[in-house]
């Protein structure tokens, strides 16, 4: 258990910086997500804390001390790999067991601790089988319980749900959590996948180029991103260009192709009157107004709405069927084709008219 | 799904050409158990005599082996030393040239051995006074490293290095990673390597024919000097040992390693 410090942490290859002086402070027990896309620096980040990259400069401090020179096999620090890397020549047992008779525990003791680390994952019964002999998800267990089994002060996680199908997600999601914090480890997962991060960790760090973009919890990245590039990343579908053109005190009045909308201020805002900026917004957040609803009362998903203002009319492009929601693309609103995602579209199909919503506090503005 | 029912013309001819390539090992094999002093067949008989005359001392087959085997194995594991740590450095680093030195470190296959023997021969009046058995195991020892350095390498070659970060991550030291990961996991690669290595060198003439002095003698170049001098069946008797041996090998390595480490 330990803290974790980065201090302008740098990381070259060449002319290319990987890692670009990365600052982050990791509290002792805290679950933390490197979210970003591949080449973004978080896989490098993750070697020079684990030790196998020495870093160009700056520093890493675990429990306030620079770890600087310590070869990565006495950093005492537990890897869960992306592709598991269970020992194919060993079986359960021994795979969960090489940490301890490197340490050459007492063998009781090390039978002691390995059961105790099956029943962590729910493994219990199998320690003779051979990698091979289990399942993707019985795989992910046993690379758990063998990262952990030694006790380490910080746990690193590379993008632990990304080979699962989506039920063993949840549960993996789950039983990771719990593990996390029945141990109070300290985590840091690296992922480039958005959902990933935000189910697991407690705080998200958006990287992009070697740079940490935003740094938040979950739901302020998630609903809030604070940069249209971020906002990409973090699934948002609709963004729409336009200019402001009327400051009030709790919202923006924003010009995008003709049409007026209204959007809520955030606190980070510094648009003035002129300004271009970009709107942007969630599928699941725009919301369709049924054509015989003259006073735009009607109830969208959980929401009752009354919209009285940013109702913008397109023309539906096409209608793709995506199980728990339909994607509906939908031209002539802005310049911009948007994409609203209702969970049951009973709207007309394609080539048809149809009014859209665009809530003013779901709405994120950024300066262009 | 194919179509499993095969052809019958297919099958015959299959099973003829199977015929063909053992048909004379099994006449050498029956031939060898004949009482009589030249190779018949069917043999007129049984007798064991022509084994008994292997070992006569006067033949020098035993000699022959025992020559074979020290410059074989030998040769083996020296080659091993040099072959593994030449295919671990050329599969884990990432470095301009690599494919030229692994094809330098192969290319004693594709160089017809008698002109190997032919260079080394110039080297050795140069030099002068090189004992008998140096002249041949130096030959050997380079004309075998390929075999380990390839099947090193092939199994090398789809490693999955993160394993050694995994290993390394739980406190492993460079020294233990290399021990209890590298090595047995890659220890089927070089298994076959050292055991086709030791195979070519044992039955290896062109090169051992041409190096080779009349003190030290291998086997294979003992049997081609008695097959000048007379055509019994002790060589028929011979022949069906070293066929068994080979096949006791097979079946060990078939057991330990699995033989589709040979077909890559």
């Amino acid at each position: 258990m330990a803290s974790l410090e980065l201090k302008q942490l740098t990381k070259k290859f060449g002319d290319f910086t990987a890692v670009d002086s990365m600052d982050l402070q990791v509290a002792d027990g805290e679950m933390i997500a490197l979210l970003g896309g591949s080449g973004c620096g978080k896989t490098t980040t993750l070697r020079m804390i684990a030790g196998f990259t020495e870093p160009f400069s700056g520093s890493i401090l675990v429990d306030g001390k620079d770890v600087a020179g310590i070869p990565a096999y006495k950093r005492n620090i537990g890897i869960f790999f992306q592709n598991y890397a269970l020992f194919p020549h060993m079986t359960v047992f021994e795979n969960i067991a090489f940490g301890l008779k490197i340490q050459k525990l007492p063998k009781a003791e090390i039978a002691e601790r390995v059961s105790e680390m099956l029943e962590l994952v729910k493994l219990y019964g199998m320690e003779k089988r051979y990698p091979r002999e289990l399942s993707g998800g019985q795989q992910q267990r046993v690379a758990l319980a063998r990262a952990l089994v030694t006790r380490p002060s910080i746990l690193l996680l590379d993008e632990p749900l990304s080979n699962l199908d989506a039920k063993l997600r949840v549960e993996m999601q789950v039983e990771i959590k719990r593990i996390q914090k029945e141990l109070n480890i300290t985590t840091i997962i690296v992922t480039h996948d958005h959902e990933e991060a935000v189910s697991l960790a407690d705080r998200v760090i958006v990287m992009n180029a070697g740079r940490i973009l935003q740094v938040g919890t979950p739901k302020e990245v998630f609903d809030d991103p604070n940069s249209a590039f971020v906002a990409d990343f973090m699934g948002f579908s609709t963004f729409i260009k336009g200019s402001v053109k009327l400051e009030l005190p709790d919202r923006l009045i924003v010009e995008c192709s003709g049409h007026d909308l209204s959007v809520k201020r955030s606190v980070r805002d510094d648009l003035r009157e002129g300004d271009n900026c970009i709107l942007a917004i969630r599928s699941e957040n725009i919301a369709i107004v049924p054509e015989d609803n003259m006073e735009n009362r009607f109830v969208s998903g959980s929401n009752e709405i009354y919209a009285q203002e940013n109702i913008v009319k397109g023309r539906v492009e096409s209608i793709t069927y995506k199980g728990h929601s339909t994607r509906v693309e939908v031209s002539g609103c802005f310049e911009e084709n948007v994409y609203p995602a209702p969970n049951d579209y009973t709207g007309p199909g394609a080539g048809g008219e149809l009014r859209l919503y665009f809530p003013s506090d779901k709405l994120c503005i950024y300066k262009n | 799904m194919r179509d499993k029912r095969s052809n019958p013309f297919c099958m015959i001819v299959a099973v003829l050409i199977m015929l063909f390539l053992v048909a004379p090992l099994v006449v050498i094999v029956i031939a060898s158990f004949t009482p009589t002093a030249l190779i018949t067949f069917p043999p007129k008989g049984f007798s064991l005599e022509w084994y008994g005359n292997i070992f006569s001392k006067s033949n020098n087959f035993v000699s022959g082996l025992l020559n074979s085997l020290k410059i074989g194995l030998g040769a083996t594991v020296l080659d091993i030393f040099i072959g593994v740590t030449a295919a671990l450095s050329i599969c884990r680093y990432d470095f301009k040239g690599k494919n030229i030195l692994l094809n330098y470190f192969t290319s004693p296959m594709y160089v017809p051995s008698v002109c190997f023997a032919f260079v080394l021969l110039q080297v050795y009046s140069q030099v002068g006074r090189v004992p008998g058995w140096a002249r041949i195991f130096i030959g050997h020892f380079i004309i075998i490293l390929p075999y380990i350095v390839r099947n090193t390498v092939s199994v090398l070659h789809v490693f999955n290095w993160t394993l050694e970060d995994a290993a390394t991550s739980l406190g492993a030291n460079p020294v233990q990673v290399f021990f209890k990961v590298t090595i047995p996991l890659a220890k089927p690669g070089i298994l076959a390597g050292a055991l086709l290595a030791f195979l070519y060198s044992f039955d290896e003439v062109a090169l051992s024919s041409l190096l080779s002095t009349p003190r030290f003698v291998t086997l294979p170049i003992r049997i081609m000097n008695y097959m000048e001098m007379s055509f019994d069946p002790t060589l028929a008797a011979i022949s069906t040992l070293l066929i068994l041996c080979s096949l006791i090998l097979m079946l060990l390595m078939e057991k330990f390693v699995g033989l589709d480490m040979f077909m890559r």
